[in-house]
């Protein structure tokens, strides 16, 4: 488990999804990177029911649950801003006996799939992301092995994202901010994709002609 | 008290006469006391002339008296009656009762007398011991303890042979009525062994590993029925029992795998033709009933199809550069490009048929007994496995497999992590791994061997360790010359036999990596043989000579216990024999080894470089051997 970047591509002007996305694929395959199968990171929402609401009628908190290929026997939860649970994949089931507590959010489930590539210490996953039928945008995690601690290595992290991202190269990632000296896990990596995946949502849809 | 006056007493004496009459006027007539004579007559008159004299044998014979007196009745009471009526008469003569004892007296001696001297003469009249029929006097009490003793013995043994009458009794009543009513007995004796269940009025048990840890789908169940078939008219055999079990039909017979190391591939057209031998049974111990045999051999039936289903599915799954093939009941794969293993799975069953059918056996002699040894513990171990608390969830709810296997959730492993927990071999990798090593490990030793038998000097010893490991063993080389033992120690290999390769590690640290190849190994070890070779040729340089003889092509020096020739050109013809000289007198090691590498004795490979000094005398000539060469 290294540093991981999460960051959205924007798609390319007058062309699809799909095109950017080879685009970027062949840019790595030219930088030396070898592909090393599939990937695939999806995400749940859950909101408290209404039941267990107080009589103040807040807002019920919005609730995560996601997976990654990368770590196939876990499943993560985590609020907005709050604790990031990393669990057995028997957690599935455990919603689904907790639905009086938590409802799905109607058509919620968003994933992302693609490529996974190795370009020695890194590891680059550049991913569709889709909401039901429809593309949605582009991801792309960036994540450097060998180290752990997110400041070290924030600067090489991003001359990399400059080398195949050019232009599009994100800043540091939130999380970052937060605890810079200590040990980067992959509830971070979780948060990052929690926050891209609400980013896309509120984007507003892809118009038709990308798609195709 | 001297103050009181004295009393005067007097004294009288108490004998008083007798009152024989008191008058009418109170006068008193006394009896006259008796005289002297009178009272020794009256004292006469109490003689008992029936008893002896002597007072030890007063009591004895007052005892014989009474006897006497009881058993004489009516003498006595004449005796008696007498002896009152005479003391109410004293008027009678009081000496008459002692004249007539008196007389009596002497009429019996005088009798006596006449009969003893009579007797003396032994003419009208002779004694005659009384025969006595009980033995003499002094050994009565001995044979009266004896007789005794053994009456009362054989009361006793009466008594005892009584009770063991009815004891044999009862017991053979009970053998007679054992065998039908023991099945519940025998029953308890195989629920001791094996797992029971009854299931509706069937007893059914379990003959499986799974209680054991084991994850194979058959079901081993059992049947236990009674045997009735038991005629009480004949007799009833000897390894009757009342109990018989049923197992399954697919577990008949005994079974084990054979695994073995074939040089050559055989024909594809053989495989699957697998000739079984019947091993024979193993020996049941003597006191276990059938049933327990029975049952022992289909559980090793079960166990030996675990252990080949098991490898024939990792066979079948498990991606290797040569592929295994699995015929019916054998897995052939191939460790190194000239071997082959085999391993197969031989089921004999208890038929007559398959019994005349199996006459030709095939030689033992390549199953290889330490790996199907292995097999069987690798399995169980499999099993221990399962059923270890590593695997055993803890908490209960949570879910089985590995311990770390849980937490690779909760702790988001990544892939490369959980490779890392998953045991990523086998039964069958581990079985070709070790197959693998024993015969390289075997091929090593041939090696070894072989070389020390061809090449005499230098001698090659190898020390195998006792300690190895399944997948490595190790043996020191040390290459010395005879004789030269102590000196020459630089030659020490250090063999390490691995999976693949060998790991040579010489004593002066380097480290060589051999590859399964035989001829490396042998060419390496030769090579070695020359440098100890080196060493002992560079210590040993000088002979002292005793003779010189020049001639043009050569020159002949002898020494103490030979002759070593020298010549200049290369190429030298007649060699023959002058070698053959040499090599029976001369113990010289590096000529020795001259003969061995220069087969054909051609010494067009060998080059003597040599310094002799100026000085030649017969006895101060020293040749020097400076070094040899070899291509």
């Amino acid at each position: 488990m290294g540093v991981t970047c999460v960051s959205q591509m924007p798609v390319a002007e007058g062309k699809s999804v799909q095109q950017t996305v080879e685009l970027l694929t062949r840019k790595l395959e030219i930088l030396g990177a070898e592909k090393q199968g599939t990937f695939c990171v999806d995400c749940e929402t859950y909101h408290t029911a209404a039941s267990t609401l107080g009589s103040q009628g807040q807002a019920g908190k919005l609730m995560y649950v996601m997976h990654n290929s990368e770590y196939p026997l876990s499943c993560f939860a985590l609020f907005e801003n709050g604790p990031c649970l990393i669990a057995d994949t028997n957690f599935d089931v455990l919603m689904v006996k907790l639905k009086g507590f938590f409802q799905s959010a109607k058509a919620s489930k968003i994933e992302t799939r693609g490529t996974r590539y190795q370009y020695c210490d890194f590891l680059v996953k550049v991913g569709t992301v889709t909401m039901g039928p429809s593309a949605r945008g582009i991801s792309v995690e960036v994540e450097y092995g060998p180290c752990v601690v997110a400041s070290d290595c924030w600067s090489l992290l991003l001359e990399f994202l400059q080398s195949f991202l050019g232009s599009h190269t994100p800043g540091a990632p939130a999380v970052f901010g937060n605890r810079h000296d200590s040990v980067y896990g992959p509830a971070d990596t979780m948060v990052q994709y929690m926050e891209l995946f609400n980013k896309i949502r509120k984007q507003q849809q892809v118009p038709v002609a990308g798609i195709r | 008290m001297s103050g009181v006056r004295a009393v005067r007493i007097s004294i009288e004496s108490a004998c008083e006469k007798q009152v024989q009459e008191v008058g009418l006027d109170g006068t008193e007539t006394y009896l006259q006391p008796l005289s002297m004579s009178q009272n020794l007559a009256r004292l006469a008159q109490r003689i008992d002339f029936s008893q002896g004299s002597g007072s030890e044998e007063e009591e004895a014979a007052g005892a014989e008296g009474d006897t006497q007196d009881w058993a004489g009745a009516g003498s006595s009471a004449d005796q008696d009656d007498e002896e009152g009526l005479v003391k109410f008469q004293p008027s009678l003569w009081p000496w008459d009762s002692v004249r007539n004892n008196l007389r009596s007296a002497l009429t019996e001696m005088c009798v006596l007398y006449d009969v003893l001297s009579i007797v003396r003469d032994k003419k009208f009249m002779t004694l005659d011991p009384v025969s006595q029929d009980a033995l003499p006097p002094k050994q009565n009490p001995q044979t009266l303890q004896l007789i005794s003793k053994k009456k009362s013995l054989a009361g006793a043994a009466q008594i005892l042979l009584k009770g063991a009458e009815r004891l044999t009794k009862s017991v053979t009543e009970n053998q007679e009525n054992k065998l039908q009513r023991d099945f519940n007995s025998e029953l308890l004796r195989l629920r001791q062994h094996w797992k029971l269940r009854k299931v509706g009025d069937k007893i059914l048990g379990d003959l499986s590993y799974r209680s054991a840890g084991s994850l194979f789908p058959h079901h081993g169940t059992f049947e236990v029925i009674k045997n009735t078939d038991i005629d009480l008219d004949k007799k009833i055999p000897e390894d009757y029992c009342p109990l018989d079990v049923q197992i399954p039909s697919d577990l008949e017979g005994s079974a084990y795998i054979k695994v073995s190391i074939q040089k050559q591939a055989p024909d594809i057209g053989d495989l699957g033709t697998v000739n079984l031998f019947k091993r024979p049974l193993p020996k049941s111990k003597p006191g276990s009933p059938h049933w327990q045999t029975k049952l022992e051999a289909a559980q090793n039936v079960l166990l030996c199809k675990e252990i080949f289903a098991q490898l024939s599915r990792e066979a079948v799954q498990i991606k290797s550069q040569i592929p295994h093939i699995v015929v019916k009941n054998q897995i052939i794969s191939q460790p190194f490009p000239s071997l082959q293993l085999s391993i197969s799975l031989c089921h004999s069953s208890n038929d007559k048929k398959s019994q005349k059918s199996a006459t030709e056996k095939q030689s033992p002699e390549d199953h290889l007994y330490v790996l199907e040894h292995n097999l069987h513990l690798l399995i169980r171990e499999f099993h221990k496995q399962t059923l270890s608390s590593i695997m055993m969830p803890h908490p209960a709810s949570a879910p089985f497999g590995h311990k770390r296997m849980r937490l690779s959730g909760p702790q988001a492993f990544d892939k490369n992590e959980i490779n890392s927990l998953q045991s990523s071999e086998g039964l069958l990798e581990k079985i070709i791994k070790q197959a693998k090593h024993i015969f390289l490990r075997s091929r090593t030793a041939a090696t070894i061997d072989s070389l020390a038998s061809r090449i005499e000097d230098p001698q090659i010893q190898a020390h195998w360790s006792n300690i190895n490991d399944v997948y490595e063993s190790s043996v020191k080389v040390l290459i010395t010359s005879q004789g030269y033992e102590q000196i020459c120690k630089s030659i020490q290999l250090q063999l390490n036999i691995g999976v693949e390769q060998i790991r040579v590690v010489h004593r002066d640290g380097r480290v060589i990596t051999l590859s399964h190849q035989e001829q490396e190994l042998q060419d390496f070890l030769l090579s070695q043989f020359v440098m100890d070779l080196r060493v002992a040729v560079r210590l040993w340089f000088s002979f002292p000579v005793t003779s010189v003889k020049i001639f043009q092509k050569a020159m002949f020096y002898k020494i103490a216990n030979g002759v070593i020739f020298v010549d200049h050109s290369k190429k030298f013809s007649g060699i023959k024999w002058k070698v053959e000289t040499l090599f029976i007198k001369w113990n010289c090691l590096c000529l020795h080894l001259a003969l061995i590498f220069s087969r054909n004795f051609d010494l067009e490979y060998l080059q003597i470089n040599y310094k002799h000094k100026e000085a030649i005398t017969s006895k101060d000539v020293h040749l020097a051997f400076e070094t040899f060469h070899f291509i």
